[in-house]
């Protein structure tokens, strides 16, 4: 038996999905974009693996900040993804990426976005398929091809 | 060959502050797509050291109604659940997995998450191929990198890995290969599949 083939034209439309993909528990539509004074868009390109840390300054004046803000540079103390920041915090990614925004211009928030091109870095490419390499696996699936 | 080595960990991006003293590794990202159910997140979680996270990405919609005039969320409002892991490879070198979900109505999201991916693996239900199809178009398109892996759910394969690849009809260079998503090192090494791909490619053009 083969497997039914040939793929749709694209344009076909698709089944509707049951939601996404694993239920989630819904933060509010709303709030979010409150805290963002509706802003959305400003810092859409941050890529999602954005690495945001606290400066020291930040820490400094975590006292000073409220809500949100404060919440972001607290959860920072170590780097953190924009990701992590909005799982930990949980706030829509796109209000992460405007208040890291926010706080990357007042100087309490380091954000090191990605190098351009780092995905067809031979050297990365290196780096990461020897990495994944030498890590531990647990026992047993040799045999997997 | 090619590009200049860039003096080791440094290879991150561009600090737009130098303020903090804390140096943060270099992110990297690979894609886990395929349709409902087939084991995405499963596989997530096999290779990933912390319990893969449940975000939530909002899609275009949600940006072009919500806005400071009018608070309401249109009808249209789509919130998706991200599925991602994460694993330090060292202390300098961070790969983040995102897991996303198949159907091509979250176009723009995929968009979002494979921006700058190092490459993509697709997962397949053999018994539901056309539920990878949006991926596998998707990833074509874009030009990104990618394998196929069809899950073995039971240990074995329900469709020769050959007859995949002709219902697919992706391209040879393309790898079509089976794995466990449930297993460590077989989700491990179809990671490598992928980025073996992708090192391929940029050495051919470089």
């Amino acid at each position: 038996m083969t497997p039914q083939g040939g793929r749709p034209d694209p344009a076909r439309p698709r089944r509707e999905p049951a939601g996404a993909d694993q239920g989630v528990e819904r933060a509010s539509a709303v709030r979010p974009f409150m805290v963002t004074e509706g802003r959305v868009a400003a810092e859409a390109g941050l890529p999602v693996e954005t690495q945001v840390v606290a400066t020291a300054e930040g820490l400094g004046q975590i006292g000073a900040l409220a809500f949100e803000r404060k919440a972001i540079v607290e959860a920072c103390g170590t780097p953190l993804s924009l990701a992590e920041v909005a799982v930990k915090l949980r706030l829509h990614l796109n209000v992460v990426r405007v208040l890291a925004g926010d706080l990357r211009a007042s100087r309490l928030l380091a954000v090191h976005v990605p190098r351009a091109g780092t995905a067809s870095d031979i050297d990365v490419l290196r780096r990461v398929i020897d990495g994944l390499r030498s890590i531990p696996t647990t026992v047993g699936s040799r045999d997997a091809d | 060959m090619g590009s200049a080595p860039s003096p080791l960990p440094s290879a991150h991006g561009t600090p737009t502050s130098d303020l903090s003293a804390v140096r943060p590794p270099l992110p990297v990202k690979m894609v886990v797509a395929g349709g409902f159910g087939v084991g995405k997140t499963t596989a997530v979680a096999a290779v990933s050291e912390i319990e893969p996270l449940t975000t939530e990405a909002s899609i275009t919609e949600v940006a072009a109604g919500v806005d400071a005039v009018s608070l309401t969320p249109h009808k249209t409002t789509t919130t998706v659940a991200m599925d991602f892991g994460c694993l330090t490879l060292d202390p300098t070198l961070k790969l983040y997995l995102f897991g996303t979900p198949g159907q091509d109505r979250f176009g723009f999201m995929w968009d979002d998450v494979t921006e700058g991916a190092l490459g993509a693996l697709v997962v397949v239900d053999s018994r539901r191929l056309d539920d990878c199809f949006p991926a596998v178009d998707y990833f074509e398109r874009k030009g990104m990198p990618f394998a196929v892996a069809v899950n073995t759910f039971d240990g074995s394969l329900t469709h020769p890995l050959d007859a995949v690849r002709e219902a697919l009809d992706v391209t040879e260079e393309v790898p079509v290969l089976a794995f466990d998503a449930r297993d460590q090192g077989s989700v491990r090494d179809s990671l490598i599949v992928v980025l073996e791909h992708a090192l391929a490619r940029a050495v051919a053009a470089a």
